[in-house]
């Protein structure tokens, strides 16, 4: 995928529309997923939880079956889309890379006011070890949800030991699917991560935000030294490097002098950045 | 990468294809023989033949029940933790000599029905435990799998997992799960948020059964009004005896089958209209399985991985195949 860049919007774009979808539909239906799933415990009767406005469904345990099973197909569908789409077309972005530990491990010490950010590629080390954590607790999930509905549909006299252990595993990585989510959504809190929220929303982030933070995204460089300029007055409308593609839109942009190849608006050249989602 | 580009289009759709319709199949196929009945047993209750042993204090098959599993519940903890926040719990530990309807300590009772059929008045005994259902929400819903149907038929609670959280009983149409509160593992968990005892039914003797023996109640009825065997066998005998008497049969059909079947000479609506209900008192009308209505999304569940796959490759191709297309336009 080229790297497309608006100077003049001082954006760049992190994801693609289908990573969008990939990523938003994962999260809606893990979120119903996890809903469902904990009204499929006997809590909601208990808990007057039925008694919420919109919320009366959760004390039927048919009805919540039916949605849990609903966005299962959703996610079950996207997770196997994900895995074989990006396996494929061999996306490695956000596949953990040696010494990722040790550098999350510092980054982390950042947030508490603990030395310095090294240069970031497009993900950082302890996105890179999320997405495989996360991985790892989708894979029990699906695997073990799968035993445990065709147990439902077919075999209800399925071996007890295999419905025990896919109830138990599915019961615990249920509770690990929870506390990454928290996580997930606890490292989006932190400050100097906001700017990747509007990413994962718009698709896009600041330009200015993606210079400072991730140089080896834009460089292609496979160690970074030292980050771009991040003023606007040190870029040029088209940054384009023997290692980078980039596409730049000049639509908007102020300035109206900048160069791009070909003499258009608007070039595409390929770069070994190509396969990095 | 290499393999995809190399691959022309065809064989990739045809490969995502392949993937989808193999495991579209799978899913949608029913491949197992136990459903056929290969290995099961089932019970035949004959209610011509029950007279709710009226000449005794208890009738036999409530007592041998009684009998076998005295002992086998601890007793509960006292005072028993109160749930929060309903603040309610059931202690039969007191009452275990109850007799006239299911509780964790009476595990089969007899319901009796006086019907007037055209003037003729009659009295049907029915025994009433556990159905033992073929595809049983009690135990498939469970939560901790502490409920499970197994190869034989038989649905056994293991009450060292299970919460107590009367989900089996909500889930069954009958009802039949009884609660002991201030027994069982949720004691060492959060007693007061999570679980409230456990669950208690008819196990059918599982244990009986795997040293070749009748369950209890069976082999003790003086009047031989049940009978258990292959379920293929005691399906015929049941269907057979029904046709006999211009009877009626109770068990076949009900929330999507069962592993007892009654045969009565009197519609069980009648005796359903007849009998006491309420709680531990459970019904004899017309049942549907709730859960068939989520089958269909079940299938669905289990074509996903399929149809994931095939997007994905036909995805991962379609890309592949644009990109070569631009190389070739730009030359």
């Amino acid at each position: 995928m080229s790297i497309s860049i608006d100077e003049g919007k001082n954006r760049i774009v992190r994801h693609g529309s289908l990573e969008l979808a990939e990523h938003w539909a994962l999260a809606l239906s893990g979120l119903a997923l996890l809903l469902s799933g904990l009204f499929e415990l006997p809590v909601a009767a208990r808990y007057k939880i039925i008694a919420i406005p919109g919320l009366a469904w959760s004390g039927d345990f048919i009805a919540s079956l039916t949605i849990h099973y609903a966005a299962s197909v959703v996610f079950i569908v996207a997770a196997f889309f994900h895995l074989f789409y990006h396996g494929l077309l061999n996306d490695r972005g956000l596949i953990p890379q040696k010494g990722d530990l040790k550098a999350s491990i510092a980054v982390i010490k950042t947030f508490f006011g603990r030395g310095e950010e090294p240069p970031f590629d497009k993900y950082l080390p302890e996105q890179r070890l999320a997405y495989f954590g996360m991985a790892a607790i989708f894979a029990i999930i699906i695997i073990t949800g799968l035993i445990k509905t065709y147990k439902n549909v077919y075999a209800p006299d399925l071996s007890y030991t295999l419905v025990f252990w896919s109830t138990w595993l599915h019961n615990i990585f249920f509770v690990f699917f929870i506390l990454a989510f928290v996580g997930h959504i606890g490292a989006i809190i932190l400050k100097p991560n906001r700017p990747m929220v509007r990413g994962i929303l718009t698709g896009a982030v600041r330009l200015d935000y993606a210079r400072h933070r991730h140089p080896l995204w834009l460089s292609g460089a496979d160690t970074g030294t030292s980050a771009p300029p991040a003023s606007a007055a040190d870029t040029a409308a088209l940054v384009e490097t023997d290692a980078v593609v980039v596409e730049v839109s000049l639509v908007g942009e102020s300035g109206g002098s900048s160069v791009s190849p070909g003499g258009d608006a608007t070039g595409t050249v390929e770069t070994n950045k190509e396969k990095q989602r | 990468m290499k393999t995809v580009l190399n691959m022309n289009r065809r064989g990739f759709l045809k490969m995502a294809g392949a993937v989808a319709a193999i495991g579209t199949a799978g899913a949608l196929s029913v491949p197992r023989t136990s459903e056929a009945g290969e290995g099961k047993i089932a019970t035949l209750i004959d209610l011509t033949r029950c007279n709710g042993c009226t000449d005794r204090a208890t009738p036999a098959c409530v007592s041998a029940c009684k009998k076998i599993k005295a002992g086998r519940l601890p007793e509960p903890v006292d005072p028993i933790p109160l749930p929060f926040p309903t603040r309610k719990i059931e202690d039969w530990s007191k009452k275990k000599d109850v007799s006239n309807r299911l509780t964790p300590y009476n595990l089969i009772y007899i319901q009796k029905a006086d019907v007037d059929i055209g003037g003729d008045k009659k009295t049907v005994f029915i025994p009433r435990r556990c159905m033992h259902c073929d595809n049983p929400a009690c135990a498939t819903l469970c939560p901790f799998a502490a409920n499970h149907k197994f190869e034989n038929g038989a649905v056994v609670i293991d009450p060292d997992v299970c919460f107590g959280g009367a989900k089996c009983k909500t889930v069954c149409p009958w009802e039949i799960p009884q609660r002991q509160s201030g027994i069982g593992v949720y004691l060492k968990v959060l007693p007061t948020f999570m679980g409230n005892g456990v669950m208690v039914k008819c196990d059918l003797c599982s244990d009986l059964l795997k040293g070749g023996k009748p369950p209890a109640c069976i082999e003790v009825c003086p009047q031989k009004a049940m009978t258990i065997g292959p379920r293929k066998e005691i399906y015929a005998k049941a269907e057979a005896l029904a046709m006999k008497i211009g009877g009626y049969l109770y068990g076949k059909r009900e929330n999507g089958g069962t592993s007892t079947l009654y045969v009565s000479p009197v519609p069980f609506d009648r005796l359903d209209a007849a009998i006491r209900k309420g709680p531990g008192e459970p019904a004899l009308g017309a049942v549907k399985r709730q859960m068939a209505g989520t089958d269909t999304m079940g299938k669905a569940v289990l074509a996903a991985p399929a149809i994931g796959i095939a997007a994905g490759v036909a995805g991962a191709f379609a890309l592949v195949s644009k990109r070569k297309d631009r190389i070739k336009k730009e030359g």
